[in-house]
């Protein structure tokens, strides 16, 4: 009997935790040894009733802003992200050519691909980082801890990474439009591009980097295990120079990913429609830049949640301690 | 801190908090039976029996690999079990949904998250999450932080983060609030702050609290009742006194023979060895000396024994000096 009953806990071992309801039938394994009812002296035992939900989205949101203003008050955080602006800025000041074939000047491409990094970066490279970051210090585990913490951690960070990505990327086109006679979108029709554009590739990059946040070992490992792809990428995918003079099998290497789309994309918004002339296909290709982004899209949310549900499964305090342990031994964090 | 000085007064008074005196009917609100965890053939927890009423402290006491932060991770519903019976405010922890979490408190030796928070934007933050949340200005005044309100997180010393910690975790009016080694690497002053709010938490918040330490002392100091865990097994269970007593029972007689040998023998009834002594005697016995073991004495027996390895009669146990990890 005992025996049986180990082996029916073993089997559960790899199972999520928290899917049923403490109502739900076969709970009745648990009932009999000690003899006591399994009724459940809750408040509220069911799903989150509507007050409840409210109150996560609110304390969601409300952490969300104050993260916020973590950020815009942090001198390093904050360089971070103003790096790429002022870097695409100096880029841009300086190539002087139109681009091939064209009467657009290359610094207009320019920033178009720098504004689709600076998003890609915000989703692959800012969010993991942030995430693993979260979750070496007991973030995630102090809100597995608090009832509503994980929606409300997630509602925080979209809400982190979309503002974060609006703001840079404002930045960016008008600073851009300023100093260096950069480029906007022409026309409604540019507007439109631009914010979904923007959308699907936020939608291509946050889920997905919040898979790999879940999975990376640590904030110190992180930055060099997501660095080197990006940055490959940022050369192959053709976001700053034209992705035509590179060799065919790196671009198709390239097309695979969301970047170029995403900086195709942003180029059909901000530069004018006879530039496409230079584009690979000789076209905007916006049906593929949706497909592609849809794509990736759908296979970050298909990773990113039960990949997130295991990371937050996964914390507790011993574990905490031993990456603490760890930590200080490597010398990277005070014991 | 002004706070916290003004409520260690009425400590002059002994510190022992009205014991909970559960009344016969109501039912333990933490409850384990035949609580057992194992990984492959390594067993960590060896079929632990735990009834915690509520009102009262209780103390997990052992030493570090005893299984205590196994054992309360499996009651924070953090960790599976491999059997046994686990009832935790009457729900499985391993089930336990958003209303359960709102109802139990939790304080780990190692957290250190927020760091960039403000202290009293911190609390206030998550006051947010619960339906009837305590006042955080009250609530940092109860442990003595309100001279840090606006301090950041990262500034304060390991004693008050772990007093921002305990905030933290009843801010929600949690019924059940867990305390892991709290005191481990405090100085002697943060410690006695932190004890002090331990007991008004029990004593005039009515918190339950289940506490795992290392340290007897202070497990007599604040557990209504103490369970010794000892190899992923409790070993004995009961009030402070009720222990020492049983830990005295077998009391030690010492005395040097007629031929100069020492001898010593351990008996429950001193008295009658050491009358039988001076009548076979029919006179005075020379370094005759009677000791009760301490409580002290028994633990630390218990844990010698365990560290020589010396326990494990039926061979599946094992000496584990580290913390399993977790799954």
């Amino acid at each position: 009997m005992k025996g049986a009953h180990m082996t029916n806990k073993m089997a559960r071992a790899d199972k999520s935790v928290k899917t049923d309801s403490p109502h739900t039938a076969g709970h009745a394994d648990a009932t009999g040894g000690l003899g006591i009812s399994d009724r459940t002296d809750m408040p509220n035992g069911g799903a989150a009733p509507d007050g409840t939900r409210r109150r996560y989205w609110r304390a969601g949101l409300l952490r969300g802003r104050i993260e916020l203003r973590h950020l815009l008050r942090n001198p390093k955080e904050l360089s971070g992200h103003l790096t790429n602006v002022v870097v695409a800025l100096l880029i841009a000041g300086y190539v002087s050519d139109d681009v091939p074939g064209t009467d657009s000047p290359m610094a207009h491409l320019v920033i178009a691909g720098f504004a689709a990094y600076l998003l890609f970066q915000i989703g692959l490279i800012n969010l993991p980082q942030m995430l693993v970051t979260e979750r070496e210090e007991g973030v995630l585990l102090r809100l597995r801890a608090t009832p509503g913490g994980i929606p409300a951690y997630l509602v925080a960070k979209c809400l982190l990474v979309v503002v974060t990505a609006v703001g840079t990327l404002a930045l960016l086109l008008v600073i851009a439009a300023l100093l260096v006679d950069g480029p906007l979108p022409h026309g409604p029709g540019g507007w439109l591009t631009l914010l979904w554009v923007m959308t699907l590739g936020l939608l291509a990059v946050v889920p997905l980097g919040a898979a790999i946040g879940a999975v990376l070992p640590n904030p110190r490992e992180a930055l060099a295990l997501i660095m080197l792809p990006t940055m490959g990428l940022l050369v192959t995918s053709g976001a700053v120079f034209p992705i035509t003079s590179l060799p065919v099998v790196v671009q198709q290497v390239a097309s695979v990913f969301p970047l170029k789309w995403m900086a195709q994309g942003l180029r059909s918004a901000l530069l004018p429609d006879s530039a496409r002339v230079a584009e690979a296909a000789g076209s905007w290709e916006l049906p593929m830049v949706a497909l592609v982004l849809t794509a990736w899209a759908v296979l970050g949310f298909l990773l990113a949640i039960p990949l997130l549900r295991r990371a937050a499964r996964r914390e507790s305090g011993s574990r905490l301690t031993a990456r603490h342990r760890k930590a200080a031994q490597s010398g990277a964090m005070p014991a | 801190m002004t706070t916290l000085k003004r409520t260690s007064a009425p400590h002059t008074a002994p510190p022992g908090h009205t014991p909970a005196t559960p009344s016969p009917t109501a039912r333990p609100i933490v409850q384990a039976r035949g609580l057992t965890m194992a990984y492959g053939d390594t067993h960590v927890l060896h079929g632990i029996d735990l009834d915690i009423h509520r009102g009262e402290v209780f103390a997990l006491l052992g030493p570090n690999g005893a299984g205590k932060t196994t054992t309360v991770e499996i009651l924070e519903g953090f960790r599976q079990r491999s059997a046994g019976e686990v009832r935790v405010l009457g729900s499985d922890p391993e089930r336990g949904d958003d209303a359960w979490r709102g109802r139990i408190g939790l304080v780990l030796q190692s957290w250190r998250d927020h760091r960039r928070w403000r202290v009293a934007e911190l609390l206030t933050h998550f006051a947010m999450y619960y339906p009837d949340p305590r006042d955080p200005a009250e609530l940092l005044a109860l442990v003595g932080l309100t001279e840090q309100a606006d301090q950041r997180v990262e500034r304060l010393s390991g004693g008050q983060r772990r007093r921002l910690d305990v905030a933290l975790g009843i801010v929600g009016r949690p019924e059940l609030l867990f305390l892991d080694e709290p005191t481990t690497g405090f100085d002697p002053q943060a410690r006695h702050e932190f004890h002090v709010l331990v007991e008004r938490l029990a004593r005039d918040e009515g918190v339950t609290v289940l506490l795992t330490t290392h340290d007897l002392v202070e497990a007599e100091r604040l557990a209504d009742r103490i369970a010794m865990l000892v190899n992923g097994r409790i070993r004995a269970c009961g009030t402070p006194s009720e222990l020492a007593r049983r830990a005295a029972a077998q009391a030690e007689v010492r005395w040097t023979a007629d031929d100069g040998t020492p001898r010593r023998e351990r008996t429950e009834d001193p008295s009658q060895l050491v009358w039988e002594l001076h009548r076979d005697a029919g006179g005075p016995i020379a370094d005759l000396e009677v000791r009760r073991p301490t409580l002290e004495d028994t633990y630390l027996h218990m844990v010698h024994r365990k560290a020589d390895g010396a326990d494990g009669a039926d061979g599946t146990d094992v000496v584990v000096d580290r913390e399993a990890p977790a799954v």
